[in-house]
């Protein structure tokens, strides 16, 4: 075998790892510019400060990132909530009940329309959705139909695919034994896929919700859209749901933004889009690293 | 009889979330190839835009984008050969070619915008290129590696270990082993990879906006530096907040239609491998 194998230096493999290295470079440079660049702000506002301050106003040099946070987190939530249920109901149906030939085809569909760009998610949002969601809304008085709902609702349809496919992955990855052994105790497709199959194939569906979530948590252009992108919006009290129809800001939003053009000319102003930057970096990481995790357990069970 | 009243419930509430995501996902295509179609003409695609997009076409955005694209795909080609044979031959610890996994894995996660923030801080201002159509075609290969480097890693996996020996028996050193069985036997991976990354790649905004294209105002580059490109997902971004103004409306649906349709024609195409991989699965 080959990769068993001594093999001495070869321009092939020269050329190779050179070129892995230019790949490692690049992506290593990310992290590393992100965190250099921003440095200014997090000595101007210290590290609680950026993370906790709950005042945006760069012509008053103050940055503070905590209504940004929170949007994102906002409308990610729901997008999850919106999402997960029909997701899941969906690859249950698909990988349990429909039969073969009908299963590759709706699995088929929804590979190809998890491709729909996001601008084009966007459009709609801004043609239809957020007129229904002001319809909608009309009891609670809205200024507008941009808000932190409408964002989560328009990124739960665009997640939906990545949840839906990557469960059905997980739950035809139970073996097939545990179907006959559920079919031979007379039990119902119900009583299978609660007991048997929902147990085995847990972590792959947690590792799908998750990676919808780092989907939802980074995108940037629908959300930026349909948003409103009305700055230093929280929450009165911890369970107070009012901002969630109001306009809001979220870290892709804002980086999104004019403010990243205007920023450059000022190095603590840079340094605070930069760190909006460093910020999402890390949450999106965290998420996908465990989503990694998980889907890889569900490798290791099978 | 209540166990079969509750499988009955089953049946109708999971067939219903399949019901209402596929219908939701597929109503949205409706709408745009409905939309789009009734305002599409040959002019549209072969004309440049006038009038701030109210009016004319979107040849040169189409260009525009196929430029990225292309461009992405040779930033992205050897870079991602390179990673799939660290992968597959050069690296020796199974702990390595784990982490190299994991790496991938979290490249694929980081959020578009990055990319383009990157870009913007690297080449735009440290270069000094200004926005470039190169600046784009970098930020959206490297966008695009995981993607591309997975489906090579996978093909070279596949490969008959028969192949090698014979390669070996006919003492082939193991530079002409890579050149003559893991790369002409792993082009259909890159290809379908390519594909499927450049169908992504295609349609993203959030890399491009601050490091490559402009909305008007540029036909095709003839440097790098202060040269950028039109492109479609841009140019339907800027519509959007335009659209109070009805008269952008059918432009808006016939480049969203174009978009999507280049999109869906890149995901088909490299359909007929994924398939395979489906049914290798199953």
């Amino acid at each position: 075998m080959i990769r068993g194998e001594h093999q001495s230096f070869s321009m092939t493999k020269a050329m190779s790892l050179g070129f892995s290295l230019l790949a490692f470079g690049f992506l290593g440079c990310m992290v590393g510019l992100f965190l250099w660049q921003s440095l200014p702000v997090w000595q101007h506002e210290g590290v609680l400060g950026y993370l906790f301050g709950t005042e945006w106003f760069y012509r008053a040099d103050r940055f503070g990132i905590l209504s940004m946070v929170y949007g994102t987190l906002a409308v990610s939530v729901i997008a999850v909530l919106l999402a997960t249920p029909i997701g899941i109901g969906a690859a249950l149906f698909t990988a349990e009940i429909l039969p073969a030939s009908l299963r590759r085809g709706v699995k088929l569909t929804i590979e190809l329309l998890a491709g729909i760009p996001s601008v084009v998610y966007g459009l709609l949002g801004i043609l239809f959705l957020r007129n229904w969601i002001y319809t909608l809304l009309e009891p609670f008085d809205p200024i507008t139909g941009d808000t932190l709902l409408t964002a989560g609702i328009l990124l739960g349809i665009m997640i939906l695919p990545t949840v839906m496919t990557l469960s059905e992955d997980a739950i035809r990855g139970v073996s097939a034994s545990y179907r006959d052994a559920a079919r031979g105790l007379g039990l119902t497709s119900f009583e299978t896929v609660r007991s048997g199959i929902l147990p085995i194939a847990k972590p792959g569906i947690v590792a799908a919700i998750l990676l919808g979530l780092g989907r939802a948590l980074g995108e940037t252009i629908a959300v930026f859209l349909v948003v409103g992108r009305q700055d230093n919006q929280l929450p009165e009290s911890l369970f107070s749901l009012r901002p969630i129809i109001e306009p809001g800001q979220t870290l892709t939003s804002k980086l999104g933004g004019s403010e990243t053009h205007l920023a450059y000319g000022n190095p603590l102003h840079w340094a605070a889009i930069a760190g909006l930057g460093l910020v999402l970096l890390t949450i999106v990481a965290a998420v996908t690293w465990l989503g990694g995790r998980l889907a890889e357990e569900r490798h290791y069970n099978e | 009889m209540m166990r079969h009243w509750s499988n009955a419930l089953f049946f109708l509430i999971t067939g219903a979330c399949t019901f209402v995501g596929l219908g939701l996902l597929l109503a949205i295509l409706a709408a745009i190839t409905f939309k789009g179609l009734s305002s599409l003409s040959w002019d549209f695609l072969f004309k440049p835009m006038k009038e701030a997009g109210a009016s004319g076409g979107v040849f040169y955005n189409i260009i525009g984008t196929v430029i990225l694209i292309g461009t992405a795909l040779i930033v992205s080609s050897p870079l991602a050969f390179a990673l799939a044979l660290l992968q597959q031959v050069y690296l020796k610890k199974r702990s390595l070619r784990r982490a190299l996994t994991l790496f991938l894995y979290l490249i694929n996660g980081i959020p578009s915008i990055l990319f383009g923030l990157f870009g913007l801080t690297v080449f735009v201002q440290f270069f000094d290129w200004g926005k470039s159509w190169l600046t784009g075609g970098i930020v959206l290969g490297l966008m695009i590696l995981p993607t591309m480097a997975v489906a090579i890693s996978e093909r070279i996996h596949a490969i008959p270990q028969a192949y090698f020996e014979t390669a070996a028996g006919l003492g082939l050193r193991p530079a002409q082993i890579v050149w003559s069985i893991f790369i002409p036997y792993s082009l259909n991976g890159w290809l379908s990879g390519s594909l499927l990354g450049l169908a992504r790649a295609a349609g993203e905004t959030a890399p491009i906006m601050f490091t490559a294209t402009v909305f008007s105002g540029a036909t095709v580059p003839d440097g790098v530096q202060e040269s950028p490109v039109l492109s479609l997902p841009y140019h339907i971004f800027i519509l959007a907040q335009e659209s109070y103004n009805p008269q952008m409306i059918p432009n808006l649906w016939a480049s969203a239609f174009v978009l999507v349709a280049m999109v869906m024609v890149l995901s088909l195409f490299s359909l007929p491998w994924r398939k395979r991989a489906f049914e290798a699965k199953r």
